[in-house]
């Protein structure tokens, strides 16, 4: 992994922006995601496209999110599906576009489909974590 | 080779029968390699020449008497009289002869340890070759503002340099490679002008902002003796001290501390030991003012209350008034632009005030953009941050107001209640994931701390992640030593064995988190950690990627509308899998991995530890998410 601190920083901040526009999206519209569904995906195949296009690189392989704001946490309870298809299909901040001539519409259900079956973590009080 | 015939008489001799007999060249080789191999030669015998005080006897006193202990190097001929003085001569004890595998490692070894230390190690190099081979190390160095002491041999007298590699290794400027990312340099025609520039090369050195300095130990002067040795001196050395900030303006930086409702402090290299560190302490809750840590050195305890460097952004955000204590990229607190659309984005609020003590403008050169993005302030005040923060302390507590006084006082409790907030966040976003394999980086950075929070002392000398930060308890000053400087890949591994060197001697238990990928760029050092001994715990970050790559070159399939689904070549390191226990086993470490299961990382750590205890250097492998 190279450690590119100055450029990593930059990515950090944006992801970081990105991450809170997201979760800001995501409250805001509560009542939508309430009305809407999520076309039916496959969440096998959901992970096998998760891992083709390396989203575990920012976002880890269970949507975690990773070290530094780099990529946002994704999982689980993730946005509503139309959230989660706008940010894809026409990103805010610096995550790449993955548009319908690349990722078609039944991978991005698949996907979704992925990180919706996505279990939380034990709480952190439960965890050896360091603690001071 | 023959028996009375070495391999630099055979040459020399070729050589002078070559140069005797002109056209016959092809027909007088052959005829000394006959001669050679019947152990005969028909060159008259060289004198039982000794020379008793060789000049480079006199360089290795010189370098004793600026109490450099380490030299690193990978051996070779430009300077074998030097280093023959400092196994035989010198004892091999400070300095002592570190064996080295590539000049990047030595140079990298010497940036670690000069932080670890607090002062420079010596580094040893062929004035061509050797040089090359050290030159991102010492660009590292150099935007990290670390003192090290270079040497280059090179013969520059050309009439007695051996034919053939010894013209390739020999050059007339050996720092012209390195003199835009150097302090200084100098290429003494003498023993006395050696003395003399090695003493002024450790001050400047050592002076802040520091750096990195170059002296060619000439190898003509250290094989031939030395010449009237009453005449000789070696300067007594006396290190200059580092210069406070004016004390008008300082008084009007704490003017302008004192009236402000949202003070923010941002240091990056501002302290220079622990006393640094206090001083700040002491400057932040005279103001109860939070303080991000930047991180290009340890200075702010991240149990203290006021150490908000995971709020930096909103704290930024909100402030109307920010000090900067050597931060090496003003402008991009403030400021950023966004990748890949260069879109500008302001930060802060437009009239925020900002005051900025550094001397890093005393240390900039042009070719190399180290010197980041110029940044208007209101206040720019010329002085050593560290040295410059007793004075702006007393500033702000003898110009307080009683009214100011309740002010700062009031803060108190929401400041405690963020601080407390912030760590919960952290420790919220390290739980996710925990189970999940590869194993999360939190959960790796977890384990370790559970195996080594009973060291008296610590130092986690070298880790991109930001997890020991947010989660460990470090006060002192030794706890971390910051990073890279330059972002050159290939310092991780180096750094961290010269900061484990360096703690070797003061009983500081050392550890580092390695990242895969740096340490392909010289895992030698690994062989010179265990063959000095060095005692360090690496627990590998084995991302299996060069993942920064990863994204950027996703960004640039999205910008140039193509697919992301081949974002993997050229940036991924699998296919074969590197076995880095392996690798660190053949090279004589305690190891142990692959580990992708997460619940046999700490018993496997814990193993390593038992291993570094016993003096060994140790290596686990651990196969981690991507960041």
């Amino acid at each position: 992994m190279k450690t590119e601190t100055i450029r990593h920083r930059t990515a950090a901040f944006v992801m970081q922006a990105f991450f809170f526009s997201l979760f800001f999206i995501a409250s805001s519209s509560a009542i939508a995601q309430e009305k809407e569904k999520a076309p039916a995906g496959s969440a096998d195949n959901g992970y096998k496209a998760y891992m083709k296009y390396m989203c575990y690189t920012c976002h880890g392989t269970v949507g975690q999110g990773a070290d530094r704001g780099t990529g946002p946490k994704l999982a689980p309870n993730p946005v509503s599906f139309a959230t989660f298809t706008a940010q894809l299909r026409t990103p805010r901040q610096d995550m790449p576009p993955y548009r319908k001539e690349f990722v078609s519409d039944q991978e991005l259900a698949d996907l979704y489909a992925y990180l919706a079956t996505i279990k939380p973590s034990p709480a952190a009080k439960d965890l050896p974590l360091p603690n001071f | 080779m023959a028996k009375g015939l070495d391999r630099r008489s055979f040459l020399k001799g070729a050589a002078l029968t070559a140069a005797a007999i002109g056209t016959q060249i092809a027909q007088a080789a052959p005829a000394a390699a006959a001669a050679s191999a019947e152990g005969e030669t028909q060159e008259p015998r060289g004198k039982d020449k000794v020379i008793g005080r060789p000049g480079s006897d006199f360089m290795v006193d010189v370098i004793k008497a600026t109490g450099i202990e380490y030299i690193a190097s990978n051996p070779g001929s430009s300077f074998r009289s030097l280093h023959e003085s400092i196994v035989n001569y010198g004892g091999n004890k400070k300095p002592e002869f570190l064996t080295c595998m590539h000049e990047e490692s030595s140079v990298a070894m010497a940036h670690g340890y000069a932080k670890a230390a607090g002062k420079p190690m010596g580094m040893l190099a062929h004035g061509t070759v050797g040089l090359q081979h050290a030159t991102m190390a010492v660009y590292n160095a150099w935007c990290d503002r670390v003192p090290i002491m270079m040497f280059a041999g090179n013969f520059l007298d050309a009439d007695k340099r051996r034919p053939g590699v010894e013209w390739y290794h020999c050059v007339q400027d050996p720092a012209a490679i390195h003199r835009d990312f150097t302090k200084w340099d100098d290429q003494p025609v003498s023993l006395q002008h050696f003395a003399e520039s090695v003493m002024r090369a450790y001050k400047i050195a050592m002076m802040p902002p520091m750096g990195p300095v170059l002296i060619t130990a000439d190898g003509n002067l250290a094989e031939e003796s030395v010449h009237d040795e009453k005449r000789l001196k070696i300067p007594k050395l006396t290190m200059s001290i580092p210069s406070q900030g004016d004390s008008g303006a300082v008084a009007e930086a704490a003017k302008l501390l004192l009236a402000a409702e949202h003070p923010v402090i941002l240091a990056d290299r501002a302290a220079r030991s622990q006393e640094g560190m206090t001083r700040l302490v002491e400057l932040a809750e005279a103001l109860n003012a939070p303080v991000c840590d930047i991180g290009g050195r340890m200075n702010f305890p991240t149990t203290h209350y006021l150490n908000r460097t995971d709020d930096k952004r909103a704290l930024v955000q909100e402030a109307d008034v920010v000090l900067m204590l050597e931060v090496a990229d003003p402008w991009g607190q403030f400021n950023s632009i966004s990748d890949p659309h260069h879109e500008y984005r302001r930060l802060a609020k437009p009239d925020v005030k900002i005051v900025h003590i550094s001397v890093a403008e005393s240390l900039t050169k042009s070719n190399y953009q180290d010197m980041q993005r110029f940044m208007p302030v209101d206040l720019a005040i010329f002085g050593d941050a560290q040295t410059t923060l007793p004075a702006l302390t007393e500033r702000v507590k003898s110009g307080m107001s009683s009214n100011q006084r309740v002010a700062i006082s009031d803060r108190v409790k929401k400041l405690q209640t963020d601080y407390r907030r912030m760590k919960e966040r952290a420790r919220a976003a390290a739980a996710v994931g925990w189970d999940v394999t590869p194993v999360s980086t939190a959960r790796m950075s977890s384990h370790l701390w559970n195996v080594v929070k009973n060291e008296e002392k610590w130092c986690m000398a070298v880790s991109g992640m930001q997890w020991n930060k947010n989660l460990w308890p470090a006060k002192e000053y030794y706890n971390f030593i910051g990073s890279s400087g330059g972002s050159g890949v290939g310092y991780g591994a180096p750094a961290a064995v010269g900061a484990a060197l360096a703690n070797r001697d003061k009983g500081i238990f050392t550890m580092t988190i390695q990242n895969d990928g740096d340490l392909m760029y010289g895992p030698g050092v690994l062989w010179t950690a265990a063959h000095h001994k060095i005692p360090i715990l690496i627990v590998m970050h084995n991302n299996r990627a060069y993942h920064q790559e990863v994204m950027h070159l996703q960004k640039m399939a999205g910008l140039h509308n193509r697919s992301m689904d081949r974002a993997a070549i050229g940036t991924t390191i699998e296919n074969p899998n590197i076995d880095f226990a392996k690798l660190a086993a053949s090279l004589g470490l305690h190891s142990e991995g692959p580990i992708s299961d997460p619940a046999k990382v700490e018993p496997a750590i814990q193993r390593a530890y038992a291993a570094v205890k016993r003096g060994e250097p140790a290596l686990v492998d651990v196969v981690t998410q991507g960041r």
